[in-house]
């Protein structure tokens, strides 16, 4: 990405989904990104990462399974289950790159662009504390590292 | 990007300082190419990081807006400094000409901007942008880069008059 966009003559900057996930993390509490570079193109990362109801639910740690509910342009409604029998009807936006989707006590995001050869990816969510934009400060940290091994694991 | 009206800016404001994460994104969507357009031409190369830094602030800081109708005023202000900030970093090692700055509507402004645009410091490339991409009067423009406004004023009338004479010997 060029970041550099000169239509109509002026240059316009582009925040690409990896950096798009970084402001919204540093606006919730507690939040926590872990990201890295895969070496496979964008295009093969994404097609499994986007796949919400295959690929993105062996990345997402306790995820079992996901069906989406309704589509409607970029916005999703999901219903998802944990490894441990809990449900969780989730809402958000997917789009090429981009996937953030909360329910009233998860949130859940995965963002990748291309970098060179490879993908640069970027993963954030956890517990959500009811009434503000925080996250419980437990796990986040690992679980955006298993996301991300699972992923480099499955290309 | 579709129109947002003010109401719903403010409904999405409020839902996010509520902790509505899918609101933020969502402003997030709107401001983007907002801050994008402000920090593209200010901060050139730099641009993207730019427009992150000040993204990252607005929504670090989100819940202290008491007034969710200030919000583009705000971010304005926020993405002029941190495109200013990083493009001075960048440029220390490159001199830059302060003394040319063309008038609104210049074809040569039309027709190579990014070239132009090199050629000033990043507080002429702001000057510039808060007047012809945001449409701002010198007074506001002064005020928004804690300028007075005869600076801002000298400035572009001595810049464009030097332009002029560039164009014309």
């Amino acid at each position: 990405m060029t970041g550099r966009d000169t239509t109509g003559h002026w240059p316009v900057a582009d925040l690409d989904p990896v950096r798009r996930l970084h402001v919204l993390a540093a606006g919730i509490r507690g939040a926590h990104v872990t990201e890295g570079v895969v070496a496979a193109p964008y295009e093969r990362v994404w097609a499994l990462l986007g796949d919400l109801e295959g690929g993105f639910g062996r990345v997402t740690p306790d995820m079992r399974r996901l069906r989406i509910l309704r589509r409607d342009g970029a916005r999703v409604e999901a219903l998802a289950r944990s490894r441990y029998g809990m449900r969780a009807l989730l809402r958000g936006e997917q789009r090429p790159g981009w996937c953030w989707l909360q329910s009233r006590f998860l949130l859940i995001g995965a963002a990748a662009a291309p970098d060179g050869d490879g993908t640069r990816v970027a993963f954030t969510g956890g517990v959500r504390v009811p009434g503000r934009a925080a996250l419980v400060p437990l796990g986040v940290r690992r679980e955006g590292e298993v996301s991300l091994r699972r992923l480099t694991g499955l290309l | 990007m579709p129109y947002v009206s003010d109401e719903e800016t403010v409904r999405r404001v409020r839902a996010a300082q509520r902790g509505d994460t899918l609101a933020m994104a969502e402003l997030l969507d709107e401001l983007a190419p907002y801050v994008g357009r402000i920090c593209g031409p200010i901060a050139l190369d730099q641009g993207p990081d730019a427009a992150q830094e000040a993204l990252v602030a607005v929504f670090r800081s989100l819940r202290s807006l008491k007034d969710p109708g200030a919000l583009r005023g705000w971010a304005r202000a926020i993405a002029v400094r941190e495109a200013v900030r990083l493009a001075r970093r960048a440029a220390r090692a490159v001199p830059a000409d302060l003394s040319t700055l063309p008038s609104r509507g210049d074809p040569e402004l039309a027709a190579d901007i990014r070239d132009v645009l090199d050629r000033l410091s990043p507080e002429h490339r702001a000057v510039l942008v808060l007047r012809d991409v945001e449409g701002l009067d010198e007074r506001a423009a002064a005020e928004l880069l804690g300028l007075r406004v005869g600076t801002v004023k000298s400035r572009l009338h001595r810049a464009r008059d030097t332009f002029r004479k560039a164009w014309t010997s």
